[in-house]
């Protein structure tokens, strides 16, 4: 302990802080007409038994759920694999065809809109760059 | 010695005289405290039985990981920053202006000022309180950090200043080198 604190220590004690006969009488008084708090012990009542309600109840949901999707009636004889494929093939194949759009487009159909607005593009650079030139032209 | 935890056990049980030892314990350094930090010494002792009730009411949230000492400065710090500062409660005890600090009344008269006297008119409440922790009832940093609900950086800057700028004050009062000399550097 250096200086600096053994001073404030002493001088703390040099703080007259006796207790009047007044005070200490006082303060059992108040204590006297005081209750202790108790903690209130924890029930398992409502909190536990509300938890314990919804998760039998999720868990009964979750079954009945489970059960109906699994549930196919009475178990019938699988049918021949023939069979089958002739009920996943749509019958009307030929009719359905008129639906779709003609896959058989020359490739040039497509490309041409596309040459066609190159052109554009060529034509639109070509003038600027002769406005430029002029431009510069003015200038110098 | 029982300790004040094994006291405060006892008191849970039941016993009022084990609650009375605690009290017998800590008036009178709650009072020291509570007086430096009230208008008056009624106020103060105010302070003091409303901690105590304070304590007793509330005895089963202490928690013995901490010295009780620490527990109870904690509730004296609050019923503290709770009383009115300076306010006129009653026409009759209207302060003189001109009436000398209630900590300068209560300190034993001696030739030079009494630092703590200089260390609630530099410090705030807070710093004050952390360097009476500290140097008076020689808590740890942790302790005064947990007494006032502050951080252990806060705590630690906190004292470093407090010390600083009394230490300051106190070397200028002292005579020039050997005040420094005795206060620390600054």
């Amino acid at each position: 302990m250096d200086e600096f604190e053994h001073r404030l220590k002493l001088d703390a004690q040099a703080i007259r802080a006796g207790i009047s006969p007044e005070l200490r009488s006082r303060i059992d008084a108040s204590l006297r007409a005081t209750e202790q708090i108790r903690p209130v012990p924890e029930s398992p009542a409502p909190g536990m038994n509300l938890w314990w309600a919804s998760s039998l109840t999720g868990l009964a949901a979750a079954v009945i759920v489970i059960v109906l999707i699994n549930w196919n009636g009475p178990s019938t004889v699988p049918a021949p694999l023939e069979q089958v494929a002739d009920r996943t093939v749509p019958v009307a194949v030929d009719e359905l065809q008129g639906l779709y759009p003609p896959w058989l487009i020359k490739t040039a159909d497509f490309a041409s809109p596309l040459e066609e607005e190159l052109a554009r593009l060529q034509a639109d650079i070509e003038r600027a760059r002769e406005n430029v030139k002029k431009d510069i032209d003015f200038t110098f | 010695m029982i300790s004040d935890e094994q006291l405060v056990e006892e008191s849970l049980a039941g016993s009022a005289l084990a609650f009375s030892d605690l009290v017998e314990r800590y008036q009178e350094r709650l009072l020291r405290y509570l007086l430096t930090r009230s208008g008056n010494r009624a106020d103060a002792e105010d302070a003091v039985q409303d901690t105590f009730i304070s304590a007793y009411r509330y005895l089963y949230s202490y928690n013995p990981r901490w010295r009780f000492s620490t527990w109870i400065y904690r509730i004296a710090i609050r019923n503290a920053a709770r009383q009115p500062q300076g306010e006129i409660r009653d026409v009759d005890v209207i302060a003189d202006e001109n009436a000398p600090d209630p900590l300068e009344e209560c300190i034993v008269a001696c030739e030079r000022e009494n630092v703590w006297l200089t260390a609630k008119r530099l410090l705030n409440q807070d710093a004050y309180a952390a360097m009476w922790l500290r140097y008076v009832e020689d808590m740890s940093i942790k302790e005064i950090a947990r007494a006032l609900d502050k951080t252990q950086s806060w705590t630690k800057v906190t004292l470093l200043r407090g010390r600083r700028s009394l230490s300051a004050e106190l070397a200028e009062g002292a005579s020039g080198a050997a005040g420094r000399q005795i206060y620390g550097r600054i």
